[in-house]
């Protein structure tokens, strides 16, 4: 063979033998070279959820901290790390990731492909966002012994205000890694925008038209053009603030002209668009659950995914929202007002259109549903609350108060969080063989929905009894007291739902009851593949004929219109075990993803301590990236 | 404990003339609306929590024009939001327990959507919610106008950690603009102009029985007006995280009774020059 594999040489003899280790399933090196994108979903899933917990304990330190005034557990400048890492944490290595981790499992399979478009490009994508996690986590250790309470981390929130971010105010190193740390994951999520988009749009089975696709699949195509289109505006405002930082180039320094409003608007311009993409693949995963639970379509297919791309398009027209106090003036404020106003107008019609599609169903009341009916209630919640934020004048009251904290909770966990673990309760099965425990899940479900609610309602009132987000502490008699212990034992109960999860995901893993292909009576394509997956997905590409391709391939209508059960369809021939796979041609493991990914944090490191590393770093990349344009593949059975 | 004394009765009443156990079967029947209610009624007493104690920055209680005006715009919203919220929880699980799956071999009818339905809920909540848009946008424009040129002026300059204000119409006997740090003092019942900047980071000047929040920013001077309808004094804070002691950053307005105040004019100005208070407004830049 050609290229990099030399049998003469001995780098070239090396390498071969590395990627034959890379062949055997079984071995550690097969997971880390893997361009399987059910491989790369499962290390972001458990990547995202290891982070999930770090992000977590730092959430429990601070509302440990806030539960009784004049509190010194933290002190004020602990407590700000915490809080930037907590938001930071969840928004870029959480939810992000996770969404990320369902595309990667689920989109190949839901439309009929063997692998995404970049498979290689899939793994960079996830090599990428883990150094970048590692290398934003790793602030925590630069100012000395952490054990004992010098944590280093960012200390400017999660949003990072300008002129707050500069060297003057923020000395050390804690923003640098910051602003590291989210370009190296803006790299992560744009290669996996962009090979989402590709995927989508050209790796469809045959049949499967734009309005056939499954509405998760709808909700991860927006949710990519989101990603391409608004990380390269937070990547501009982070260039700039580090340049600031790094070459004194004033940016955002008004004692020279710089506009620290400037970092606002670049920074609203993505936050916003971000907030969608945080949402939108949540929808996407209830918009497949909801119907599979209640035995029905989807109710108004059509509405629902207008009203997704409107959303994705709306969502460039509002970002002010988030700065009526800033002082832009009336005309400003009253038009991003009243388009505030009109974006809520998609988000309502898709909860009428979820209610229908229960409406009249048959529904199966079990965790995965549960979850679903806990994403309905409480993004109605955070979205009732959001229009109650609409209203410029009153919201001169409420922004950066505790109302604020809690209506954006109800939407990023009581609409995403708990959307996301709708998913894992509903596609275990099919990436294991085994179904999750059904009561160890409601179990969970449960303590979460009290939990949650038990810590985040109760902040409604406090912020409109004048509690300032952002605060390491307060003083007796403004009311806050009672409140805010309230909200610290429901961060326990949350705690306390996640050891009910993680003891129900590994007992199921270990012995869970056997799935088969179609535990729920499904109606997308990846129901049709036995569980687990085989590493080629379809032995034959499926040919689609209708929306819900699955279902149809089950059920039909008599002549009375009746829904009957077409006989022997769909058989669970769990014999399948890749017997079946010869001769399908998949893409060659590789190491040179994880290799180009590796520099960026050097490269990083480098900027901030030793120029000279920054050679290094770029030379790794290179090296990565050269290979990866010259390798071969290697033969396969 | 008086109310629980007049109420005692009646409930020994009910228990008398009703069947218990059949009450709680009633309720047990009932349990996923009795969750409801339970949680209704746990937001009320959360209300109650709120309004009984002492809250100085409660954004409800009112004591000026502007955050009055604020407080009913709220409301205004409020209400239909809560109605909404309480009719989507309910009906959510109203379809859960209504349309539960009885037997596995059900095939609900597989209805795909409707049309008219459908543009119904869309158009429905847009008039609604461009309904909400209209006092939005009539209420910004009354509070966001400029201030009348006859109030008070103070300039409030942010520094981390603490609020200076400089009142340009009242100088010292060397000259100077009248300075305090942390308090200020204002007339009750007259317009106040604050012009506000910032020397170091962005802070945000909120008095929230007064008004709503307007941000310092270094570089730049803006205005905000407020009215304390009657005197007392009215606690605020920073509101835009400004670093670390932002918990800190504490104010506290004085709205004194026109006496007091001009009787605190006089002290500091050495008075001769509290006329300068009543004439003309002072150069309203920062
Ligand atoms: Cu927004
Ligand atoms: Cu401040």
């Amino acid at each position: 063979m050609a290229g990099v594999a030399q049998a003469g040489n001995p780098l070239g003899r090396a390498l071969r033998d590395v990627r034959h280790m890379a062949e055997d399933r079984y071995s550690i090196w097969s997971w880390i070279a893997t361009v399987d994108h059910k491989r790369i979903g499962i290390m972001y899933g458990i990547t995202a959820f290891t982070f999930f917990l770090i992000g977590g304990v730092e959430a429990l330190l601070l509302r440990i901290q806030l539960a009784q005034p004049n509190s010194t557990f933290l002190d004020p400048d602990q407590f700000n790390r915490l809080f930037t890492m907590h938001g930071t944490t969840m928004i870029f290595l959480v939810v992000m990731p996770l969404s990320a981790a369902f595309f990667n499992l689920v989109i190949p399979l839901m439309i009929g492909a063997r692998d995404v478009a970049f498979p290689r490009l899939n793994s960079f994508s996830f090599w990428a966002f883990l150094a970048g996690g590692i290398f934003l986590n790793a602030s925590f250790f630069i100012r000395g012994n952490i054990f004992e309470g010098d944590i280093g981390a960012p200390g400017a929130g999660w949003f990072g205000y300008a002129p707050l971010t500069s060297t003057e105010f923020s000395p050390g190193h804690g923003i640098d890694f910051w602003i590291l740390g989210l370009l190296i994951l803006g790299v992560a999520s744009m290669a996996g925008g962009f090979n989402f988009i590709v995927t989508i749009l050209n790796m469809r089975a045959p049949g499967m038209t734009l309005l056939r696709m499954p509405l998760f699949v709808w909700m991860t195509l927006v949710t990519s053009f989101l990603i391409i289109f608004a990380m390269p505006v937070i990547t501009v405002a982070l260039f700039e603030l580090l340049f600031d930082r790094l070459y004194n180039a004033n940016f955002f320094n008004a004692s020279v002209g710089g506009s620290p409003l400037l970092w606002q608007h670049m920074f609203w311009l993505f936050g916003h668009p971000e907030v969608y993409i945080l949402i939108l693949p949540a929808m996407g995963i209830v918009s497949e659950i909801l119907p599979t639970f209640s035995k029905k379509p989807l109710f108004g297919y059509p509405f629902v995914v207008f009203s997704g791309v409107a959303i994705g398009f709306m969502s460039w027209g509002v970002w002010v929202h988030h700065m009526y106090t800033t002082g832009l003036g009336t005309v400003a404020n009253s038009a991003f007002g009243l388009s505030t106003i009109l974006i809520g107008v998609p988000t309502g019609v898709k909860i009428f259109n979820w209610l229908a599609t229960m409406w009249g169903g048959s529904i199966s009341i079990k965790t995965p549903l549960l979850m679903c009916a806990g994403f309905v209630t409480m993004f109605t919640i955070g979205g009732l609350s959001g229009v109650l934020h609409t209203m410029v004048p009153s919201d001169f009251q409420q922004q950066d108060t505790y109302f604020v904290v809690a209506h954006f909770h109800y939407v990023l966990f009581g609409g995403s969080i708990f959307a996301l673990f709708a998913g894992v309760y509903y596609w275990f099965p099919k990436f294991t063989g085994k179904l999750l425990g059904e009561g160890l899940g409601q179990l969970h479900f449960w303590l979460m929905l009290i939990g949650f609610n038990l810590t985040f309602f109760p902040m409604h009132i406090s912020g409109l009894l004048g509690m300032p987000r952002r605060i390491y502490t307060y003083q007796e008699g403004f009311g806050f007291d009672t409140l805010n212990m309230m909200s610290t034992v429901g961060g326990f109960i949350i705690a306390a739902s996640m050891l009910v999860f993680i003891t129900n995901f590994i007992s199921s893993l270990r012995n869970g009851e056997k799935s088969g292909r179609d535990p729920w009576d499904a109606r997308t394509l990846e129901w049709s593949l036995p569980s687990p997956v085989p590493n080629y997905n379809f032995k034959e590409v499926p040919v689609v004929e209708a929306r819900d391709a699955f279902w149809y391939t089950k059920y039909r209508e008599n002549e009375e219109g009746v829904v009957v059960r077409i006989e022997g369809a769909a058989a669970d021939d769990e014999e399948d075990d890749g017997e079946g796979g010869h001769g399908i041609h998949l893409p060659s493991p590789s190491y040179f993803p994880l290799i180009a990914a590796a520099g960026l944090p050097i490269i990083a490191t480098g900027l901030i301590y030793d120029p000279a590393l920054v050679a290094v770093g770029v030379a790794t990349t290179m090296i990565g990236v050269f290979g990866w344009a010259i390798e071969p593949p290697t033969e396969r059975r | 404990m008086i109310i629980l004394d007049q109420v005692l009765p009646y409930v020994m009443q009910i228990h008398q003339k009703m069947h218990l156990s059949r009450v709680f079967s009633v309720v047990w029947s009932h349990r996923r609306q009795a969750v409801v209610g339970l949680a209704l009624l746990g937001l009320l007493a959360l209300f109650a929590i709120g309004c009984g104690a002492d809250t100085p920055q409660n954004t409800f209680d009112t004591k000026g024009e502007v955050a009055e005006r604020q407080k009913d715009l709220f409301l205004i919203a409020m209400w239909p939001a809560l109605a909404i919220m309480i009719a989507i929880l309910g009906g959510t699980v109203l379809i859960l327990i209504r349309f539960r799956r009885r037997s596995e071999n059900d095939i609900p009818k597989q209805t795909h959507g409707n049309t008219t339905l459908e543009l119904a809920w869309t158009i429905a909540p847009a008039i609604l919610l461009f309904g909400l848009g209209i006092p939005m946008v009539a209420a910004l424009w009354e509070i966001g106008r400029d201030p009348s040129p006859d109030a008070f002026q103070v300039n409030v300059e942010g520094q981390r950690f603490l609020w200076k204000f400089e009142y340009p119409e009242l100088l010292d006997e060397s000259g100077d603009p009248v300075v305090t740090f942390s308090e200020v003092n204002v007339p009750a019942g007259r317009e106040v102009a604050l012009h506000l900047t910032s020397i170091d980071v962005i802070h945000s000047f909120w008095v929230p029985k007064l008004a709503g929040k307007l941000d310092a920013i270094p570089g730049r001077t803006q205005t905000m007006w407020l009215r304390a309808d009657e005197p007392g004094s009215f606690s605020g804070q920073c509101a835009e995280f400004c670093g670390l002691n932002h918990a800190d950053m504490r104010l506290v307005m004085h709205a004194l009774p026109v006496e007091d105040f001009e009787a605190w004019v006089d002290e500091v100005t050495g008075g001769g020059s509290s006329a300068s208070a009543a004439g003309v407004g002072g150069d309203s830049g920062g």
